[in-house]
């Protein structure tokens, strides 16, 4: 056994240290592998980025109140009786002034002007109640300070400001024939609140004229569990013709269209490049075994078995594909983490967000050039197994 | 026997190796196919865009109301031949995921606007008009809900209600039109905006945007300018474009998709490049003696480097061609899945000439080291080698 251990040993040591004899085919495998698992990685990046964005904004213990069927908030509408049942109901945390801590929003959509092409895209401006801030989780101010009640001054999301001009603290800003300045800048932990522009809601309400015009409801819930009560006494009375949600599944919903479809963009397109990937690998491979026909034959004649060939040409080609596959996970890391950028999310207004590579996305594209390594090395490792001895030797 | 000959049977002469070549070129040429069927029909609002048309919207942005009375400022303002006014309905039937792309319109400006993307039978055109609770519906949304002229449904909003609390409103069917151009999507609902206005429970006397016709796309700019300066410190500042920029500036917002296209067609064209160009240096290293025997026999140095870049642009042939045929396929498959998202994708003729013309640019460059390599040995060298 340990003969045999022996032998496959050196006949792998051959084949690698042979390598560098077909060292442009063997980079060119090496690249093309690379480039397959960079093409995946960053379509995996980018789903991952753009869901973690979102799943990090919702919270658990905050229900969001939507108009029945409207799916997203700019849809929604809810009036101002329904705002007032909602503070009424169940299971509804309570400041310290013993106020029900609930804000009726408003979210419009208006222009901002991209950073990178200088183009208008959709952002969104939330008018929210003296309690938004608050209900939210992780809010802190990174300059400046909050909107004041009653007055023209907005606040704006830090990721906004990174993509958008024109937003820098007290600057103003016109939304058609109304001004308004900015008088901070806020974080929300990387989440999707960081794309928005904030204001007091009665100021949005009355420049914007939509008096009396609310679109959603958050509600800070005692503890996550008393969502379920809300819920069944907005479904009991027939007034309220309401969704409610908990935050953090409105969000995951919304996280989940955009990022699954971005992976089935990303997968088939790296299956399809691994495909040609692995052609360019058993090329290679073969190239490899026919170069060494003599060599493998001669070892055969002095006694060495099939195996340790096959083996041989097997590793020799997981080894090609494992580098081009680390190759290309690191010019992913370097290239593609952290690289932000903006696209239209399932409220009708941009979400800035960054790509995102992860352990386990790492994992996925080194297992994709582990497979095209092992298919491309098997079947020319087969041929080199099976070589009959004389035919070997002769040629 | 003539070059072209040679050049096959040099290129086949090793099978596998031959179809292994094919079969990597075969696969960045769908690829190439598949990407640029995608984007060509993701920009297809800028393509379809007639270039008298201007779209007015309002200043703050697209989503945000005019008011109706805008409508008969805008049709006495000189320069305009025509226009109509359109309004998002945020329309679905039955289950809120099935969404429909339904516009509330002005029946009779509206179907004389898009005249010229769509074909309106001219009776149903008179019963749209006609009919208040009346509905267009494009050849894509009939067939794909299985609806016929005459049918009753309800269309769900997930932003209007009726003023009676409803979310839906009973239309009927009154016409199914098809389109003038391929790149049309005829997979859109018209109703009247009277009909809607007058039952809805906010937002009365308010459109969503206005398209109007110049008298000449010369005198776009000075009508644009004239209409927003007629409208500028109003409570509603109007912004207009052409219709060609604002769909561009609208895909624009979904993300830089040409770039994502152009990087993984890249990735994949230098995949082959590698793949394919080394191989054929290889091929040229194991025939030199071959070569040598070519040369002593009286080929002249160019006829042994056209031999070479013969069978690398054979090559690319023979590996593009099939290429296309597969993303020809594929597109076909994907055009009913992704009929919501990227309506109307086809491998169009300008994309096959751009293959075409990518498959001899990569033959050229995968040959020209090997080819200028074997335009080089010298017979004495060449006889010598293995």
């Amino acid at each position: 056994m340990r003969a045999y251990l022996l032998q496959i040993a050196a006949v792998t040591l051959i084949n690698v240290k042979s390598i560098p004899q077909r060292f442009w085919l063997s980079l060119s495998t090496v690249v093309a592998i690379g480039l397959v698992v960079t093409v995946l990685l960053a379509f995996l990046a980018m789903a991952y980025g753009f869901q973690r964005t979102l799943a990090g904004t919702g919270a658990t213990d905050v229900a969001i109140v939507l108009r029945g069927g409207s799916q997203a908030e700019v849809n929604s509408t809810v009036s101002r009786d329904q705002v007032r049942l909602i503070e009424d109901g169940p299971g509804i945390a309570r400041g310290a002034d013993r106020k029900p801590l609930v804000s009726a929003e408003l979210y419009l959509v208006v222009d901002g002007v991209k950073r990178t092409t200088h183009t208008k895209a959709n952002v969104p401006l939330r008018g929210m109640g003296p309690q938004g801030p608050a209900i939210r989780k992780a809010i802190s101010l990174v300059a400046g300070r909050m909107f004041a009640p009653g007055s023209n001054e907005i606040v704006v999301g830090k990721g906004l400001i990174g993509e958008f001009e024109g937003f820098e603290p007290d600057s103003t800003v016109k939304f058609g024939t109304s001004t308004w300045t900015v008088v901070g800048v806020f974080a929300a932990g990387g989440s999707v609140f960081e794309s928005e522009i904030w204001a007091d809601l009665p100021v949005v309400q009355s420049l914007f004229n939509r008096n009396n015009y609310f679109q959603t409801v958050r509600a800070k819930l005692t503890s996550p569990a008393t969502l379920g009560p809300l819920r069944d006494y907005v479904d009991n009375d027939p007034r309220l013709k309401l969704d409610v949600k908990s935050e953090a599944d409105y969000f995951a919903e919304q996280a989940s269209q955009t990022s699954d479809l971005i992976q089935k963009l990303g997968w088939p397109l790296a299956i399809a490049m691994a495909l040609g990937a692995l052609a360019g690998a058993l090329n290679t491979m073969y190239s490899s075994v026919a170069a060494r026909t003599v060599e493998i034959a001669t070892l055969r004649a002095i006694g060495f078995g099939g195996t340790p060939a096959f083996i041989g040409t097997v590793v020799e080609s997981l080894i090609l594909a494992i580098i081009g596959g680390v190759i290309g996970a690191l010019a992913t890391y370097l290239v593609f983490d952290g690289f932000t950028t903006t696209t239209m999310g399932a409220n009708f207004a941009q979400v800035v967000f960054s790509f995102k590579l992860n352990g386990g996305l790492i994992f996925q594209g080194v297992m994709l050039a582990v497979i095209v390594g092992f298919v491309g090395g098997v079947f020319p490792a087969i041929r080199a197994a099976r070589l009959p001895i004389v035919a070997g030797l002769q040629s | 026997m003539n070059d072209f000959v040679l050049i096959r049977k040099n290129l086949f002469r090793k099978k596998l190796r031959a179809i292994l070549m094919i079969v990597s070129i075969l696969i960045a040429f769908a690829i190439f196919g598949v990407l640029a069927a995608f984007e060509r029909a993701f920009n297809v609002g800028q393509e379809v865009a007639e270039a008298d048309r201007l779209v007015i919207v309002n200043k703050i942005n697209f989503t945000q109301p005019l008011p109706i009375a805008y409508f008969n400022r805008v049709r006495a303002f000189p320069g305009v031949r025509e226009v109509t006014h359109a309004n998002w309905f945020g329309g679905y039937y039955q289950d809120p995921k099935n969404v429909l792309i339904v516009f509330a319109v002005e029946p009779e400006t509206y179907t004389q606007i898009i005249g010229s993307d769509v074909i309106i039978p001219r009776d149903m055109r008179q019963a749209f008009i006609r009919d208040r609770a009346g509905a267009l519906v494009g050849e894509g949304m009939a067939s794909r809900f299985g609806w016929k002229v005459g049918d009753h449904i309800p269309i769900s909003s997930n932003i209007f209600s009726q003023k009676n609390g409803s979310h839906t409103w009973d239309m009927t069917i009154v016409g199914i039109f098809g389109k003038r151009k391929p790149q049309i999507d005829a997979n859109v609902m018209l109703f009247q905006y009277d009909y809607f206005d007058e039952t809805r429970s906010f937002g009365k006397d308010t459109i969503g945007w206005m398209v109007l016709r110049t008298t000449s796309p010369s005198i776009n700019d000075q009508v644009a300018k004239g209409i927003d300066t007629m409208f500028a410190n109003s409570s509603y500042e109007t912004s207009t474009d052409t219709e060609k920029a604002f769909n561009k500036a609208f895909i624009a917002q979904l993300g830089n998709i040409a770039l994502i296209v152009t990087l993984v067609v890249g990735a994949a064209f230098v995949t082959i490049l590698m793949i394919v160009g080394n191989t054929m240096m290889m091929i040229v290293r194991e025939r030199a003696r071959e070569i040598g025997v070519l040369k002593t026999l009286g080929f002249s140095s160019a006829r042994v480097l056209r031999l070479v870049l013969g069978e690398t642009v054979l090559l690319a042939i023979v590996g593009g061609l099939p290429g296309l045929a597969v993303a020809a396929a594929v597109t076909l498959m994907l055009r009913r899945s992704l009929v919501q998202f990227v309506p109307g994708m086809t491998l169009n003729p300008s994309i096959i000439l751009t293959g075409l013309g990518f498959m001899l640019v990569l033959g050229l460059a995968t040959g020209l080291l090997p080819a200028i390599n074997a335009w080089r040995l010298k017979i004495a060298v060449a006889m010598g080698r293995g």
